[in-house]
């Protein structure tokens, strides 16, 4: 573990800790337009006070000649703000644009949230509870479901957080910096242990991460554990190599357009995989009759991250 | 074709105006001619009555939140109960005081008297909507005891629908029907503001107040149907298992929320745009100047009221809602921001050059015009795309909120109360208590939820019971400060209700205001006027006065 | 025949026009808040479309097209009626006047029996997934979406059709009595327009649910 100190260490925090380029990004956007809006406010503030003291009853001072309407005034200060403030949308869209598409190196984490608790898998197979051994230098891609209801992965240190929904998956990706231990939390309601399903956040340097990931005790990838899986379950037996019914060719089928019956397609993304063998009666495919089975019930989340990580792999054959 | 109309007057109300002259108040002494009035002054105080005592429920919830959240693993209640406090305190705050709170207190009793009519369009309907309001609020009161509601005033499926093991459906029960009192009371002012407006009296004449008003009636119209048909699917939900939000049968939580945050955002605007028509009717009577750009304030109202309606989606940035649709939602939130700004300058303008008296109502307003923009622009950082990806359900958003809900409409509540004071009950308050109790008040609040913003940027998730060790020294001192503003809030319960016996009597104008409402006497008379108002004049009629003074 | 035609002056209004109109625009504004309340449910009944196009294909097969085709029928028919109800109320033909009246309510309560018959043939068919026993689409769980968003929106234009019926009795016998057309002939338009709203309403629900999905 880095020497970095945990998070309960500073009595006294006014400003969270950074832990990524992108955090301090944020951090900018927020100085800046913290001092915009000061700039727009404290003259209000200072006026009022002011015109409050300056006019009061009794006072003998001038109080002549004020109009009740001056379009181009009241224009202005309509229009002047706003465009002055647009420039932090703007900002905010182009930062938020970066956060939803996760570079194509983005080392694949996935994760699971339910009742109260998180759980991760690395590719390699690791697995955790709660907290979350990530490598600075090197994008992550968290990807997520929730196994019950609405959940949310917080991690302040990026200033980044994502729902996990029931039935989809979702994605957040990040780009540590920072060693150092950070704290991960569920941010969205989600009943009696809502406030207790937080976690640590270790970012270690990429050494260290690879000497925790050879002492965290797993013996095969996700993938190789999905190809077991895919087995087991029988799915080899109609999409594997020598299966006597006639099933959809899995090989470079992830991220591919998949032509349904009726016309159109759709992307083979996790979660139509997921959807396929929970469903397979939604979305038909064109020219194949529906046989498959549904898994629904029978396979639990984690299992089905580990078969879609072994449906990755799967290459086109040369 | 219409019919001839023969005109007959029901001769079966007794003139209550002939001899001795009494007012609204004192003509009638029964509890049936409360509990079955139809003035809308006497059913403005009913609504009073009732909503401060759901205050006072709300009240005590937040207070034992705060009290929970002095140690960090709170041994005070056990997670469950704590959850359970949340949610009462923002289904009460929510429902059962701040959107009926400036509406139907202020608006029932100073609408037909703004526009000089003798009574809003449907008074038995008026009435109706105040039992409608009760039964609803009662019902839902009624869970509490039973054993309590614990998904948050939010109610997210599938939480709500399948796994909280509390009295959803009941809780639920009771707010559809007290959606059902907002839509009487909103139908029946639109209607009002459109039929019975004295003569003389055309739309720009009328008082920004009414105006805002008018803009919440549009709201409690359009939106309140879209939540009232979200909660009857969430109750089907639970119910009948009927699909429409639970994944595992094809169905989305996400629609839930579209449903709830479609109605859910307006229904903020139902509790700041009154308060905002309150501060108006402040500032110029206490600077005794017309409100700066009239018209621009009276098209902000209706432009709030319009463009609230296409922003609800910026509650849903990091539900897996599209970028393309987080990107549309954040643009127009930041155009909405526009009319409130609008207000503000307007009323620091009208201030500018006026006749200041700083007594309680104007202490209030001005305290208003400080927080709402604190609270709103911190609503701009939340609709700010990636800002909003940090702070989105942590305590920034508390935060954000309560500066609008209790900084804004809760002191443009009491400053109106203090101000209208003497037209409702006859009697002038304490000024002395009254200035005590705002600054009270004020510090207070401001020691409250200050902090919280920080608390929010330090990550702090919201709906947390514990929470860890280094967010201690500023729970604490939020904690603190609610004790402050528990405090001010008794000032005004004490004092106001001390005045109604020992108060000074008042006269018709107390304030040397503008306004019909100050044309006739401190109580009004059952009738409002003794003689149908004509108008020829505009609002805010102060500009003599202000030459003679100044 | 003709009876004097009027209403009596409620005594915060200052004209009849004003209370004519004032009512009105009331009914009206009430209106709009109904349509929305159903809106919501046309755009469940349209999103689930979009998202399981299948499901609701097949689902629909199993509705009972002709009797709501007939219900349509019956509705429009009873709008009529409520129309000739209105107009022999300006005219103060009161025995003309209720015998519309009845007639409407008595459409309206075809409608409600078609409306009974049509859920019982659902039920008789294990069409009605939300009640404990067999579900004959369970296969197809999407299905069940499309199906209990048609009877949750029949249902609840169902309830408004049993009160706007209940009313409809309500205000004949008011309106048998004598005087009323001198009185309260408001009563009788304001109320129209209430029920070619159910009316309206229906003329959405069907297409949208029975046709739209064949």
């Amino acid at each position: 573990m880095s020497g970095a100190p945990s998070p309960a260490a500073y009595p006294l925090l006014l400003w969270p800790q950074a832990a990524s380029q992108s955090a301090v990004h944020v951090d900018w956007l927020i100085f800046a337009f913290t001092a915009v809006t000061l700039l727009l406010t404290v003259p209000i503030f200072l006026a009022i006070t002011y015109f409050a003291l300056m006019y009061r009853s009794g006072r003998q001072v001038d109080r002549g000649h004020t109009s009740d309407r001056n379009v181009k005034i009241e224009l202005s200060w309509m229009l002047i703000p706003f465009f002055l403030t647009l420039a932090f949308f703007a900002w905010g869209a182009q930062i938020f644009d970066v956060e939803k598409h996760a570079p194509a190196n983005a080392l694949e984490i996935q994760a699971i949230g339910r009742q109260w608790m998180w759980k991760f898998q690395h590719p390699g197979g690791q697995a955790e509870i709660n907290d979350l051994h990530v490598p600075t230098g090197q994008p992550v891609l968290i990807n997520m479901i929730s196994q019950d209801v609405i959940h949310s992965l917080y991690l302040p240190a990026f200033r980044v957080q994502m729902e996990t929904l029931p039935g989809r998956y979702t994605q957040l990706w990040f780009k540590a910096e920072r060693p150092g231990q950070y704290r991960l939390y569920c941010s969205e309601y989600c009943g009696t242990d809502h406030s207790v399903m937080d976690g640590l956040l270790y970012v270690m340097s990429p050494s260290d991460y690879a000497r925790w990931l050879s002492q965290a005790g797993s013996s095969q990838s996700l993938a190789a554990l999905g190809k077991r899986l895919f087995s087991n379950y029988g799915c080899s037996g109609c999409h594997g190599a020598g299966a006597t019914i006639r099933a959809p060719d899995l090989a470079g089928l992830y991220n591919r357009p998949v032509p349904i019956d009726g016309g159109g397609s759709v992307i083979a993304d996790d979660t139509y995989i997921r959807d396929k063998i929970l469903n397979p009666d939604n979305n038909l495919i064109a020219g194949y009759k529906q046989v498959m089975p549904s898994f629904k019930g029978v396979i639990p989340e984690d299992e089905l991250m580990q078969l879609i990580a072994y449906i990755k792999t799967m290459e086109t054959p040369s | 074709m219409s019919p001839s109309d023969a005109v007959m007057r029901d001769p079966g109300t007794p003139q209550a105006t002939m001899g001795r002259p009494s007012d609204y108040l004192h003509a009638q002494h029964t509890l049936r001619s409360w509990f079955f009035t139809t003035d809308h002054k006497r059913i403005a105080l009913l609504y009073l009555a009732s909503i401060t005592v759901f205050f006072v429920f709300g009240a005590i919830a937040a207070g034992l939140i705060r009290l929970c959240l002095v140690v960090p693993n709170g041994q005070i209640f056990t997670n469950d109960t704590y959850n359970k406090i949340f949610t009462m305190h923002g289904v009460i705050m929510v429902w059962f005081f701040l959107i009926p709170s400036i509406p139907s207190t202020f608006g029932n009793f100073l609408l037909p008297l703004m526009i000089g009519a003798k009574d809003v369009a449907f008074p038995r309907l008026n009435l109706l909507s105040w039992y409608v309001f009760m039964t609803g609020a009662l019902f839902t009161m009624a869970t509490l005891v039973i054993g309590g509601v614990d998904t948050g005033w939010t109610f997210y499926a599938p939480f709500s629908t399948t796994y909280s093991n509390t009295y959803v459906i009941p809780a639920l029960l009771g707010v559809i029907v007290v959606g059902f009192s907002s839509i009487l009371t909103g139908l029946n002012f639109v209607v009002t503001v459109h039929m019975m407006r004295c003569p003389g009296m055309t739309w720009f004449r009328m008082p920004i107040f009414i105006w805002t008003l008018y803009a919440t009636s549009l709201i409690f119209l359009l939106g309140t149907p879209v939540i009232t048909l979200a909660l009857i699917l969430l109750v089907m939900e639970r119910a009948f298992h009927i699909g429409v939000f639970d994944p595992r049968l094809g169905g989305d939580p996400v629609l839930f929320e579209h449903l709830f945050w479609f109605y859910s955002h307006p229904a903020v605007y139902i509790m700041v745009l009154p308060g905002m028509g309150v501060i108006t009717e402040l500032v110029a009577a206490f600077a005794q100047k017309r409100v700066f750009g009239y018209r621009f304030v009276a098209y902000a109202s209706i432009g709030l009221a319009s463009i609230t309606f296409l922003v609800w989606g910026h509650h849903m940035f990091v539900n897996g809602q599209s970028q393309l649709a987080s990107t549309v939602f954040s643009f127009l939130s930041f155009a909405v921001a526009v009319p409130s700004a609008v207000k503000v300058y307007n009323w620091t303008a009208t201030i500018h050059k006026g006749n200041i008296r700083l007594d309680t109502p104007m202490l209030y307003a001005m305290g208003y015009i400080g927080l709402f923009v604190l609270g709103g622009l911190t609503g701009l950082f939340l609709a700010t795309l990636a800002v909003d990806a940090h702070l989105h359900d942590t305590y920034f958003v508390v935060a954000h909120f309560h500066y609008i809900m209790v900084g804004g409409t809760m002191l443009a509540f009491l400053g109106g109360l203090h101000y209208w004071w003497p037209k409702f009950t006859g009697r002038m308050y304490p000024e002395a208590f009254g200035r005590v109790g705002a600054f009270l008040i004020f510090v207070g609040f401001n020691v409250t939820f200050f902090p919280q913003f920080i608390l929010g940027y330090l990550g702090m998730p919201r709906r947390y019971h514990d929470y860890p060790p280094e967010f201690q020294l500023l729970n604490i001192l939020s904690s603190a400060g609610s004790t402050i503003l528990a405090v001010g809030y008794f000032f005004p319960m004490i004092y106001l209700t001390w005045s109604l016996w020992f108060g000074k009597r008042a006269p018709a104008n107390p304030w040397q205001a503008r306004g019909l409402e100050w044309t006739t006497s401190s109580p009004p008379p059952p009738h409002n006027f003794a003689v149908t108002p004509r108008v020829d004049f505009d609002p805010y009629d102060y500009a003599i006065k202000a030459r003679e003074v100044g | 025949m003709a009876e004097p035609v009027g209403i009596v002056l409620a005594e915060h209004f200052s004209t009849v026009t004003q209370q004519r109109q004032a009512a009105k625009l009331g009914l009206w504004a009430w209106l709009i808040t109904e349509l929305l309340l159903f809106a919501g449910l046309f755009l469940c009944a349209l999103i689930i479309r979009i998202q399981h196009p299948a499901s609701v294909t097949l689902a629909a097969t199993h509705l009972k097209f002709w009797i709501g085709a007939a219900n349509t029928a019956v509705l429009i028919c009873s709008s009529f009626t409520m129309s000739g109800a209105i107009v022999l109320s300006r005219i103060g033909w009161r025995a003309g006047m209720l015998r519309f009246m009845l007639a409407t309510a008595g459409l309206g309560s075809l409608f409600l029996l078609l409306k009974g018959f049509e859920y019982y043939q659902d039920y008789v068919e294990h069409m009605v997934p939300f009640l404990s026993g067999p579900y004959v689409l369970a296969h197809d769980q999407a299905s069940r979406l499309f199906v209990d968003v048609y009877f949750i929106t029949t249902a609840l234009h169902g309830v408004h059709l049993i009160t706007g019926v209940s009313i409809l009795l309500v205000l004949t016998w008011q309106a048998s009595r004598p005087h009323f057309l001198a009185r309260h002939q408001n009563r009788i338009e304001v109320y129209g327009l209430y029920w070619h709203f159910i009316d309206l309403i229906w003329m959405i629900v069907f297409p949208v649910l029975y046709v739209l999905n064949r």
